[in-house]
């Protein structure tokens, strides 16, 4: 654990030398309100992320990534250190605000609501964002279409649609209201080769594209070789691939 | 809005599970509704049946007073009691008006008593029987026993219990009869007394004072005693046979002349509430009452007409309770159910942002929906089901108070005799002991009304914001991230 924290503090002065900063950890931690006092579940962790580039977030079981996703999608509160977006700490920020409109998740699992169509689940996350446009409809069939789902998907129940399918509505879902972040969680897990590879297309996209951090967790070496930059969260090493 | 929009998809998608619920409510909405309306009838009923009851208040012995230290076996005992009682200062009519000038008296009437002699009729007797009633004469107590009649004064339609406990009968009254009836000298008598002196309607008696003074008395209805009236089996004439009934001016006027003359006076007070009944004795007692007198209530009798209605109404508001506990519980427990059956989207709802506040909205909305549409259901089968039990309940007591208007009526000459019914003067409406208020039943459609509409909304919204407790805790406990993880 000492490796790995004298690591990130490397990592974190590097970082700070970019002006284009829309997520910085600082000195994060987490314990479980149960656990021992020396019982980190994550341990003063620092990293950076731009916006316009592809993290990757990696590491073995019990690392502290899942701990990390609920950190920096606002699930749970750092107990030590913080978690600062766009100029903002996390804990002067309503975080069911900050989910909703400035970053979106996407989980392994994929997470839709199965009862819904593809179009409604969209349709909800613009609703839950507080999203004032007359035809969100049409919105989530063209958010659809940027993912790569053709209009016809549009009033499948998800449960109907492939893992590919179903992942592809999830990102979509995600960029309903527009965030600065795409967070994910193993999006490629329950994927074959061909639909990683298509979605790590789609993720490249809105990085390098439409400028956004997209971050994601994962223990694919597919998924790193993608990225522009890696966190290892065993070795808390940083390493610029271009 | 779109919390209301996805309350409505889920009720939806959950008809199976939504239709429970709204079974239950409606089982609940159904019983509440008969059983409020069942309440609220009985407490009208309780309500209108007291009010048809005066307060009165009597003057009468202490007699466990008088008694105190009595000891029969020793002769000096039984000569103290003795002069005791015949030491009790009684009462006069101007101690009854300053008795009755009381902020706690609405209102008083009495009957005055005298004893005369006949003068051209003769006493209904084949052996000595006199039938003064009990009262409390002018100074020390006295008796009537030495006068062939007894002229009891009415001060008005009210004084006359025996008319209207049935005691007395009108058997023939002249056209006019109520109209002059407290207004001069006029006289109602026995039929008895009447055969006995071959007397009729429109004719003249003379009685006679020991003075020697005479007064005439013009006969203008002629009475009988039912039977259970007759309290001395010895007599072939009833007890009232000797009776004359007047009005009480005309009584009191005899005596007005003259000290000597014996009378009695029973006094009876209207109040307005029981609760100072102790506060109007203490005054009586300062404006001159015998310590030896009480004052007695018919709050007593007046309760135990209701008793019935009072069982229903408890009976109405355990089952209520009972109903409302295990209907509350069995919805938290669905709820609960519900809730973990639904973690999963909970969890993904969280996870995109919804706050807990409008998750918990949600999941409330969904409730008030299923709800709404019950307790309307419910209190619509409850509002037709209820109709017919509290109706019955309505009836027997409506027809029962009808009966006894009616028979009040005939025991004063009404109805379909010469006469009519008396007008009761000030009092307004047909009232008499033990007869509800008729009129305020005249809607009996009216059983499930605002009240207990207002009554099943409110139970409504307790039913569910107390089954939603289950809900607001569920959403305040689940962590988003690992209800997720275990879905995975």
């Amino acid at each position: 654990m000492a490796n790995k924290v004298k690591n990130n503090k490397e990592i974190k002065e590097k970082n700070n030398s970019s002006n284009n900063i829309i997520l910085s950890i600082k000195n994060a931690s987490y314990r479980y309100s149960d656990a021992k006092e020396d019982d980190y579940a994550l341990r003063d962790v620092s990293f950076d992320f731009e916006s316009g580039k592809m993290y990757a977030i990696r590491g073995r079981s019990g690392t502290g990534k899942t701990t990390l996703l609920s950190l920096i999608s606002g699930l749970e509160r750092c107990t030590e250190g913080e978690i600062i977006f766009d100029g903002k700490s996390l804990k002067d920020m309503n975080l069911d605000k900050y989910r909703n409109s400035d970053i979106g998740i996407v989980f392994q699992s994929y997470n839709l609501l199965p009862f819904m169509t593809a179009s409604e689940n969209i349709v909800l996350s613009m609703d839950v964002s507080g999203l004032k446009i007359k035809k969100k409809k049409e919105k989530a069939i063209e958010l659809m279409e940027k993912v790569g789902l053709k209009e016809t998907y549009a009033d499948r129940r998800v449960l109907r649609l492939s893992g590919g399918e179903q992942q592809r509505v999830a990102i979509a879902r995600s960029l309903s209201y527009n965030p600065k972040i795409i967070l994910a969680d193993e999006p490629t897990g329950n994927l074959d080769k061909q639909t990683e590879t298509e979605i790590l297309e789609i993720f490249k996209k809105l990085a390098h594209k439409e400028n956004k951090c997209v971050i994601i967790v994962t223990h694919s070496q597919n998924v790193c070789d993608n990225v522009d930059v890696i966190y290892d969260l065993k070795k808390s090493k940083e390493e610029e691939k271009k | 809005m779109f919390i209301l929009k996805n309350a409505w998809i889920s009720i939806k998608r959950n008809k199976g599970r939504n239709i429970l619920i709204g079974i239950i409510i409606l089982i609940i909405a159904c019983a509440c509704t008969i059983t409020l309306a069942i309440k609220n009838t009985a407490v009208d009923l309780i309500n209108s049946y007291k009010n048809a009851y005066d307060k009165e208040v009597t003057i009468s012995f202490n007699r466990a007073n008088m008694m105190k230290d009595f000891d029969p076996s020793q002769e000096e005992s039984r000569e103290n009691a003795r002069e005791r009682f015949d030491n009790i200062e009684s009462f006069t009519i101007s101690d009854v008006e300053s008795f009755a000038d009381s902020k706690y008296i609405e209102s008083y009437y009495y009957t005055y008593s005298v004893g005369l002699n006949g003068n051209n009729i003769e006493k209904a007797e084949i052996e000595s029987n006199n039938d003064m009633p009990n009262g409390f004469g002018r100074g020390k107590q006295n008796n009537l026993s030495s006068t062939d009649f007894t002229l009891t004064g009415y001060s008005s339609l009210d004084a006359m219990s025996e008319f209207i406990n049935g005691t007395y009968t009108m058997n023939e009254i002249t056209d006019n009869a109520w109209d002059i009836a407290f207004d001069g000298n006029y006289v109602f008598i026995n039929e008895e007394l009447a055969s006995y002196n071959d007397l009729n309607l429109n004719d003249k008696i003379k009685l006679a004072s020991d003075d020697g003074n005479t007064y005439e008395f013009e006969i203008i209805g002629i009475f009988k005693e039912n039977e259970e009236g007759s309290t001395d089996a010895m007599s072939m004439f009833s007890n009232s046979a000797n009776t004359l009934v007047t009005n009480a001016s005309a009584a009191i006027n005899i005596t007005a002349s003259n000290e000597e003359i014996n009378a009695t006076i029973n006094p009876t007070f209207i109040i307005d509430s029981y609760d100072n009944i102790e506060k109007l004795q203490d005054e009586f007692y300062e404006k001159g009452l015998d310590e030896n007198f009480v004052l007695q209530t018919n709050e007593e009798e007046a309760n135990s007409g209701v008793s019935s209605i009072q069982n229903i109404n408890s009976f109405a508001t355990t089952f209520l309770v009972i109903t409302l506990i295990i209907g509350g519980i069995v919805l938290f427990v669905i709820n609960m159910i519900n809730i973990r059956e639904r973690k999963y989207e909970i969890g993904v709802l969280r996870t995109i942002g919804i706050s807990k506040f409008k998750l918990t909205m949600q999941f409330v909305s969904e409730l008030v929906i299923v709800s709404v549409v019950a307790l309307i259901l419910g209190a619509c089968i409850g509002a037709v089901s209820s109709k017919g039990v509290s109706n019955s309940l309505l009836e027997s007591e409506i027809n029962s108070s009808n009966e006894r208007t009616v028979e009040i009526g005939k025991n004063f000459g009404g109805a379909n005799m010469n006469g009519g019914m008396p007008d009761r003067g000030n009092r307004g409406e047909m009232r008499g002991k033990g007869m509800p208020v008729v009129e305020a039943y005249d809607s009996i459609d009216a059983v499930v009304d605002i009240k207990v509409l207002l009554e099943l909304l409110g139970i409504g919204i307790s039913l569910v914001l107390v089954s939603s407790i289950a809900s607001m805790v569920s959403i305040e406990r689940f962590s988003p991230l690992t209800i997720l993880k275990e879905r995975s």
